[in-house]
């Protein structure tokens, strides 16, 4: 057996070619199944990583999605309050101006403002109203004081129209580089000059609404509004309507509704101001009769044998639970567990939404924290699976492998063990996620969030862990790949 | 021999200092030789002269303290770290003292990686591979790797390895250490037939006499520096001798 051909006897200089990235990714992966235990460690370091932020994410997604929905439907079942303010008190002329430029129909809810001739042009003027008031409702304490002093709502307006007034406006507004006023200045002068015919006209406005709510008090007598609203006879919500309030059918049933909902409520909690009612309760719950609370009377009332008994002790006591029978108790309490919860939920989700990427205060911090978590996580265990393996790298430099190589070998090692770590931590932490928020909310946590939502958030959590690996490879290798390969040979 | 030939390495002045916690070991303190092509020289001296040290410098696998080497009379400073690589892929075969050879891989992956890096295509890679398994006698263990393997069987890998890509110098820090006398005479017949035939300088430390006897030059080295160097013939009453030193 004789070698092949014979080599070349002068060294003719040339430069080593570079390997294909196919040979490269298969040395790589030899690489890593040859140390598959020491790959699966750093892969669960990464999991590990990646199910922390993954876990915050998926949390926060969560909680987001809980909180819209819950807000939403408590402010449906919270309409009712709003409507009997509306009923009762005219809004306040900023709170027109905002509801206007909301697009609200000044004819709707806040009852016609027959005063005002040209629609269009008082729309307008209240947008560019409204949008001025928001300017001075988000400033700091400090320079709104400094600009306008304790002016609030459209008193604003009238105080900057003192031309002297304005004119420190704009000097203070020119020392606070920082802020950028709406619009241009002159604008706000033009707009200015034409602010008391806007007054004017707002004025208007509230007159007409408290004409209305004097036509309406009437109507009402001396019921309270939830009351005249209960009336399932129409006669008010009628009343409404001439006074010039656009109720259309479907709101004022889902009025009717709510209102009675308010009476029962509090007809029924009233009840716990007889000692005969929380001695009943505290027994039943084994608590002293001064701790129990709404929330317990509601829970006993759930069950309608509870409330049978509830309604025989206490309906000789109090007249006004006298049309009440236990399955209408029992649903009323059902109705409020609820709400109850839908509270719980806007409660603990407090925050959620806001600060940065909508993921709330405390949790964008947790974020923070998490990444840094994972950033030492991944680097400690790339660096300590790229300096094991010196020797080996320094048998390839002595071989011939290029600094290039060895660099890519061991960033598509990590990417790999990366990916790996990151696809098995971002389902680790989504299931954990859902697991707390299920625990925490209940079962109707699944299907909240829209699977392209968690897939986003996945594939960012996973992106998170390749690229933390990637760049934790690059340190070492490039570090083993810049000594001669004898000296990488030496490093312990 | 003739001493007109091509000198292939050179060094001048060459020093390593290796510094450890503050602790300075002398490796080599100023060689200068000049290598011919197709030479065959044995270097001997006793542990810790630093043998292996002067093989990592005219190797170009480690930077000289100060000095130069010098190789084909290119010196080796001035080289690019692409052109480093090709030299030490295509030019110079090693065989380390402890075989380096990379855990995960087989035998036969083991001796193609330089074919690899030298852009040799797989197919002939595994042929060429192949062969030079067969020629140390390991052509029935490719598929073994390292750890499965005795020492002297990850010998000759490595030294199957430093054939790879038909290096114009054979660096052999003790070649036949852990070789049994037959086997080991295999081994000294194949570095003597590329020698011969192929005209491979062959850089071979070593303690073998049989080497020492089949070798164009025989060089000393002790305590980092060289203690003589001498022509086969010259020496050859002597080396009994010397070999018990
Ligand atoms: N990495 C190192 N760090 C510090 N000192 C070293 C290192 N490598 C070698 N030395 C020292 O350099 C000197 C020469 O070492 P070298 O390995 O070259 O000897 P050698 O002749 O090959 O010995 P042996 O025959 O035992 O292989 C020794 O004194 C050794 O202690
Ligand atoms: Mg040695």
């Amino acid at each position: 057996m004789r070698l092949s051909s014979v080599s070349s006897k002068e060294i003719i200089l040339a430069d080593q070619p570079r390997l294909s990235l196919g040979r490269t990714v298969r040395i790589a992966i030899d690489g890593v199944r040859y140390r598959l235990f020491r790959a699966a460690v750093t892969v669960s370091v990464i999991a590990v990583a990646v199910a922390f932020l993954m876990n915050i994410l998926s949390e926060s997604l969560i909680k987001r999605r809980l909180a819209v929905d819950a807000r939403r439907e408590l402010s449906a079942m919270r309409d009712i309050h709003g409507w009997a303010a509306r009923l009762t008190r005219p809004l306040d002329p900023a709170a027109i101006l905002m509801e206007v430029a909301a697009g609200g129909a000044l004819d709707g809810s806040t009852a016609k403002g027959g005063v005002i001739a040209d629609r269009a042009s008082f729309a307008a003027r209240a947008r560019a109203a409204a949008s001025y008031l928001a300017f001075f409702d988000a400033l700091e304490y400090d320079p709104r004081r400094a600009l306008i002093h304790t002016a609030r709502g459209t008193a604003i307006f009238d105080a900057l129209s003192d031309p002297e007034h304005f004119t420190i406006f704009e000097q203070r507004l020119a020392e606070m580089p920082a802020l950028r006023f709406v619009g241009s200045l002159a604008e706000f002068r033009a707009f200015l000059d034409r602010w008391p015919e806007l007054a004017v006209q707002l004025q208007g406005v509230v007159s007409s609404q408290e004409h209305a709510i004097a036509a309406l008090n009437r109507a009402r007598g001396d019921r309270t509004v939830f009351a005249a609203l209960a009336q399932p006879d129409g006669v008010f919500v009628a009343a409404a309507r001439a006074a010039g309030f656009d109720l259309d059918e479907a709101t004022a049933s889902r009025l009717t509704e709510q209102a009675q909902a308010v009476l029962d409520r509090l007809v029924i909690e009233r009840s716990l101001s007889l000692l005969e009612s929380r001695q009943l309760l505290a027994q039943h719950f084994n608590l002293l009769p001064a701790d129990i609370s709404a929330n317990e009377l509601w829970g006993y009332l759930e069950k309608s044998r509870q409330a049978a008994s509830y309604l025989g002790v206490m309906r000789p006591l109090v007249a006004a639970l006298e049309p009440y029978t236990a399955e209408r108790l029992a649903a009323l309490a059902t109705t409020r567990r609820d709400e109850l919860a839908l509270e719980r939920i806007e409660r603990m989700t407090a925050g959620a939404g806001e600060g940065w990427l909508g993921l709330g205060e405390r949790m964008g911090w947790l974020l923070m924290v998490s990444m840094l978590v994972c950033a030492i996580g991944i680097s400690n265990a790339m660096l300590m699976t790229v300096t094991e393996r010196f020797r080996e790298i320094a048998t390839m430099k002595c071989l011939g492998a290029l600094d290039g190589f060895i660099m890519l070998l061991f960033v598509l090692e990590s990417c790999f063990l990366g990916l790996v770590g990151g696809l098995v931590g971002s389902l680790l932490g989504n299931l954990i996620g859902y697991g707390r928020m299920a625990a925490a909310f209940g079962i109707g946590v699944f299907g909240t969030v829209p699977l392209g939502e968690t897939l986003a958030a996945m594939g960012s959590a996973v992106a998170v862990g390749v690229v933390l690996a990637a760049l934790a490879a690059v340190y070492p290798s490039l570090k083993a790949a810049r000594l001669a390969p004898m000296e990488a040979m030496r490093v312990e | 021999m003739n001493s007109e030939r091509r000198v292939i390495i050179r060094t001048v002045g060459l020093k390593k200092q290796y510094v450890m916690n503050d602790v300075v070991t002398e490796a080599l303190c100023g060689v200068d030789v000049e290598i011919h092509d197709g030479e065959f020289i044995s270097v001997m001296g006793p542990s810790g002269s630093g043998k292996s040290t002067f093989f990592n410098m005219i190797g170009a696998l480690d930077r000289p303290t100060s000095g130069r080497v010098f190789i084909d009379e290119v010196d080796v400073a001035q080289l690019t770290a692409e052109e480093l690589a090709f030299v030490r892929c295509q030019k110079i075969g090693y065989i380390f003292q402890s075989y380096n050879l990379i855990q995960y891989m087989t035998a036969l992956e083991n001796v193609t990686t330089p074919m690899v890096f030298g852009g040799v295509m797989s197919d002939e890679a595994r042929r060429r591979g192949m062969e030079l398994l067969e020629l140390v006698g390991l052509g029935d263990r490719w598929h073994h790797r390292p750890l499965e393997m005795s020492g002297g069987q990850q010998q000759r890998v490595a030294i199957a390895r430093s054939l790879a890509n038909q290096p114009t110098v054979l660096l052999c820090d003790e070649p036949t250490a852990n070789l049994d006398l037959a086997t080991g005479q295999d081994i000294l017949d194949v570095l003597r037939s590329l020698n011969e035939k192929k005209g491979v300088t062959v850089i071979c430390a070593t303690h073998d006499h049989r080497m020492m006897d089949m070798c164009d030059r025989l060089m000393w080295i002790r305590d980092g520096a060289i203690e003589r160097i001498a022509r086969r013939d010259e020496v050859h009453v002597e080396v009994g001798s010397i070999g018990e030193s």
